[in-house]
């Protein structure tokens, strides 16, 4: 009899235990996961070098998020006592890292473009590049560090980067009957080019057009044609981004689509332009490094050429740049700075496959110089020479929205000069 | 001995009747198994009817539980989609248009819209956008609008529907492939704008959050808790269903819960068999214990009932021998209970009725004795008589007158003597023979003695054993006086059970140890008067009892009195 009490007491307990453990499990997890933070911060607060775990912010998705995380664990290889978190911030990575400057809780070292908007949340690097030698600072491209320093200083270290060209669909030239472009073609080369590689039975076109620009990767159009979107001091637009150049710098793409030898690409119910250049369905199309190795992937004989001049005036190119910064608020300099020097050594460089190397070094290895198809990319470098205009007027992201309405709308086919006059109109009032 | 079957059904059956131990038996296993059964019973329906109570709980609340986070991801969608909508009636916002924009205003207008769209989107919406009759649409360009229009939940969406429409849980097909993942589920929500006039009109708000998670956590509370999980609004459609093949069963347990920001309703089914599952275990398990209890129990009954039964059947075999008639057999008494009492008991018995058959037995034989020396002296009594009575004659007829009436007197003394018909004679009879025997005594030593009667009334007819009397008169007249020469007493009290009887002389008397070793008749016999006493002392003995007889007190040169107790009897012939 107290044998069977016993035996049920004891199945009662079973069931009671194994019901609050069910319970209680979820608290439990979050518990532990709680005290593990704690563990870290606290190791991060008593070492500043020695065991450490750094946050690094990306705005890459997909295979260079890849990369950076193969990166990051050959640096956790080679130091060990420093942990790399790679953080994909993706879309967000404004917001995010705009919340993380906010919260005083902002990643170690991220991923940096626009230095004029955050500097002041970042380390300044000139120390550091200074004192270690091992970074070999000359073996960069000097042109790179102009877009990563504000007010003398020195805010980031480029990672990568890419200038832009134009790619052309070989097989359709060929087709055509039609010879490649050649670096120092005109718009109006373009223009010809383009109308006789349009055929609208086919859907084919000569050139695709996008319907959302960056208003940033316009700025060569801008600039070849003589004019600029903001002045030099960066104290006027009036005159410079509604200028007759740049209004037909920028009217040439609306034109393209209006009169029919080019096809908006990548709006709303659009294809992206690059997935119509793969099916071959344009001509020429213009854009950084990222989608060749797409494009050669997707079989298409792809070559590449410097985009056209205006008639008597030089071509210009304009840089789109990955740097690497640390956070001003990072508990963890000295390991943030070692991951950074990494991060832009050979040995990462090399890996990156998604832009194009900042080291000389490594063009002269890799004989890029020599390659008919990266050749363009580095002799834009040399001809992007420019100051964008984001780096010139602080308020500049507010005069960019409505400059990117009116080159939408120019897209759209409406008069450039108009809406650019009508941008500049609402713009003034950013400049004061 | 029967050996058929049935025989042995039989003894069986009788087996227990006949048993003892059977029935100690079935006492402790009934004292044992009755508790135990029904306690089992009792902490199974009670631990089973927790757990049932228990589980029932688990379940609610794990339902309450989804319900919460459904209700939670709705009211999210639903706040996004009021945030939109009263966005959309600011009339400064009147220049959006249905078609694509073109103008600047109108891309401005769109820039602003489709900003606060992204701001409103977190990382949980799928997607938030506004879809206009012309399948132009605001938001983040990841949606595929062709193929919005063919999915059947949107095309079902009637053109006169106001209010939310709360489209399900479903895969998407409608995003850019490079966006998200068509196999991601979603949880969407449309409303049409509810503007009378302006361009958005016959627009529609979309909002679709990631339900992956939802998914997963329907998912995992099917599997934890075996049941099968239905979604469905309150038209009966179903938004979410797991039931699968399986068809619902009437005594399904369900656990159901009304979402709050919604029509729809979460229902859990679980079928009966899995709900009883887990006190179907607790059943087992009590039914195991129970009998490994009971067998335990069994167990030290049988060991019990023949510890006990073993000590019981040790009497009864020594009494059964015991009745056979070994009445040597005595019982090896180890314990001071009851049955260690009974064995002395017994032990005690048997000897008490071994010493009584001895008794018997030397009683029985010296009866034996007494009739062959009665038989021995046994003379024809005609003879003694006829030849007495011829020289009585005689003497008449000489005219020797003493002679004559010694003789007649002896006739009549020997007439008591020899009529051994009877062993019981009335006193009055035994006092008459004694006078007969004084007057012979008189006639010897002439007028030398007195001799007083008293006689208690009615004692005269109570019965004393024939010529007990006369040999203790004649040991006064041999030992006691000299010459006849003395003072006789006789005194006999009638008490009301008992006769007393003193028999008092003031002759010459004797000393203790002689009157002592007088009533012993095994004691060495010295001289002749010595026997008759004993002899008289027996009879009262065997006819009353060893209780009963005579005792002698006597003092030396003082006399002698000696006193006879018998029960009192009357005389059957008398009555």
């Amino acid at each position: 009899m107290k044998k069977s009490a016993m035996l049920l007491t004891a199945i009662m307990m079973v069931i009671v235990l194994a019901l609050s453990a069910c319970g209680g499990g979820g608290n439990s997890e979050g518990s532990k996961d709680q005290n593990k933070g704690n563990t870290n911060t606290q190791n991060e607060g008593k070492d500043g070098t020695g065991n450490a775990t750094i946050r690094f912010a990306t705005w890459d998705t997909g295979e260079a998020l890849k990369i950076q995380q193969e990166i990051a664990k050959k640096f956790e290889a080679a130091h060990p006592g420093i942990k790399v978190q790679v953080e994909p911030y993706g879309d967000g990575f404004d917001q995010k890292l705009a919340a993380g400057f906010g919260a005083s809780n902002p990643p170690d070292v991220m991923y940096m473009w626009d230095f004029p908007t955050y500097y002041k949340s970042l380390e300044p690097l000139d120390g550091f590049v200074e004192k270690d030698e091992t970074l070999q600072i000359d073996d960069f491209y000097p042109g790179l560090f102009a877009y990563n320093k504000v007010e003398g200083n020195l805010y980031g270290l480029p990672a990568g980067f890419t200038t832009r060209v134009f790619y052309y669909n070989k097989k359709l030239f060929d087709d055509a009957g039609i010879p490649y472009p050649q670096d120092g073609w005109s718009w109006d080369d373009m223009k010809a080019i383009a109308q006789k590689l349009t055929d609208k039975s086919k859907k084919q076109y000569g050139i695709g057009v996008r319907a959302d620009n960056d208003t940033y990767d316009l700025q060569g159009f801008v600039w070849s044609n003589g004019s600029s979107l903001i002045s030099d001091d960066g104290k006027a637009i009036e005159g410079y981004m509604n200028s007759k150049e740049t209004a037909e710098a920028i009217g040439v793409l609306g034109q393209a689509v209006k009169e029919g030898y080019g096809v908006l690409v990548g709006g709303k119910n659009q294809q992206s332009g690059d997935d119509i250049f793969k099916a071959g369905k344009i001509a020429m199309w213009e854009s950084g490094i990222w989608p060749l190795e797409g494009f050669k992937e997707a079989g298409i004989d792809v070559g590449t050429v410097e985009p056209p001049v205006f008639p008597g005036k030089d071509v210009k190119g304009v840089l789109a740049q990955s740097a690497v910064s640390i956070a001003k608020d990072s508990k963890h300099k000295e390991a943030a700075w070692e991951f950074v020097k990494f991060y832009v050594s050979e040995e990462a460089i090399k890996m990156r496959t998604a832009d194009l190397p900042i080291r000389i070094s490594i063009v002269e290895e890799k004989g890029f110089k020599e390659d008919a198809l990266y050749k363009p990319f580095y002799t834009m470098l040399e001809r992007s020479s420019n100051a964008p205009a984001f780096l010139l007027h602080p308020n500049w992201s507010q005069i960019n929205r409505n400059l990117s309405v009116a080159v939408e709308a120019i897209m759209l086919g409406n008069n450039p000069q108009e809406m650019l006059d009508q941008a500049v109109k609402e713009s003034e009032k950013f400049l004061k | 001995m029967d050996r058929t079957p049935q025989g042995w059904i039989r003894r069986g059956l009788q087996l227990p009747r006949k048993s003892i131990r059977f029935k100690l038996l079935t006492f402790f296993l009934v004292v044992a198994i009755i508790p135990l059964l029904s306690l089992g019973f009792l902490s199974y329906r009670t631990s089973s009817d927790l757990l049932h109570v228990q589980f029932g709980k688990y379940g609610e609340n794990a339902v309450s539980q989804l319900q919460y986070q459904i209700d939670a991801q709705l009211r999210q969608m639903r706040l996004t989609a009021e945030y939109i909508h009263s966005y959309l009636l600011d009339p400064t916002k009147s220049v959006i248009t249905e078609e694509v924009p073109k103008s600047y205003s109108q891309i401005q207008e769109k820039n602003n819209l489709e900003d606060f769209l992204k701001a409103l989107k977190t990382e949980m919406h799928a997607g938030v956008f506004i879809v206009t009759k012309s399948g132009y649409f605001y938001g983040e360009n990841t949606l595929m609008p062709d193929v919005l229009r063919q999915e059947s939940w949107w095309t079902g969406i009637s053109p006169e529907f106001r209010g939310q429409y709360w489209t399900g849980l479903y895969e998407t097909h409608h995003y850019r492939a490079d966006y998200r993942d068509a196999s991601r589920k979603v949880m969407g929500l449309v409303v049409p704008i509810r503007n009378k006039e302006g361009p958005l009109k016959e627009s529609s708000i979309l909002i679709e959050m990631e339900a992956d998670d939802i998914y997963d956590q329907l998912k995992r509370f099917e599997r934890d808790m075996v049941a099968s999980l239905t979604i469905r609004n309150s038209a009966g459609k179903v938004i979410y269903d797991s039931l699968g093949d399986r068809e619902p069963q009437t005594d399904d347990v369900i656990w159901s819960q009304p979402l709050a920001e919604n029509d729809w309703t979460v229902e859990a089914r679980l079928p009966y068999e899995t709900f009883y599952q887990s006190s179907n275990v607790i059943r087992s398990y009590t039914v195991i214990g129970l009998a490994l209890s009971v067998l335990l129990a069994l167990i030290l009954a049988v060991w019990l009932a023949s510890k006990f039964t073993s000590r019981i059947k040790r009497v009864k075999d020594s009494m059964n021998k015991a009745g056979a008639g070994k009445l040597q057999t005595r019982i090896e008494v180890d314990s001071e209970d009851e049955l260690g009492v009974l064995g002395r008991s017994f032990n005690n018995m048997v000897a008490q009725i071994q010493t009584l058959l001895d008794e018997v037995t030397r009683t029985e034989q010296q009866k034996k004795e007494a009739e062959l020396r009665a038989i021995h002296y046994q003379i024809n009594p005609h003879l003694l008589f006829n030849t007495l009575n011829s020289i009585q004659w005689k003497a008449r007829l000489q005219g020797n007158e003493d002679i004559r009436k010694m003789l007649y007197h002896l006739t009549m003394v020997l007439e008591g003597n020899l009529d051994i018909t009877q062993e019981l004679v009335t006193v009055e009879r035994e006092l008459a023979m004694i006078d007969h025997f004084l007057h012979i005594q008189r006639i010897r030593y002439g007028d030398m003695f007195s001799y007083e009667v008293d006689v208690d009334q009615g004692a005269a007819e109570a019965l004393i054993p024939r010529m007990s009397l006369q040999p203790l008169f004649e040991n006064i007249f041999f030992h006691g006086f000299e010459d006849g020469e003395g003072l006789i007493t006789l005194k006999l009290q009638a008490e009301q059970e008992l006769l007393r009887l003193t028999l008092q002389d003031n002759g010459r008397g004797m000393t203790e140890e002689r009157a002592r070793a007088l009533l012993n008749p095994g004691s060495k016999r010295t001289t002749r008067g010595g026997l008759g006493v004993a002899n008289v002392d027996q009879k009262f003995k065997l006819h009353f009892g060893p209780q009963y007889g005579l005792s002698i007190e006597s003092t030396p040169e003082q006399g002698t009195s000696i006193m006879i107790v018998w029960p009192r009897k009357e005389s059957a012939s008398h009555e």
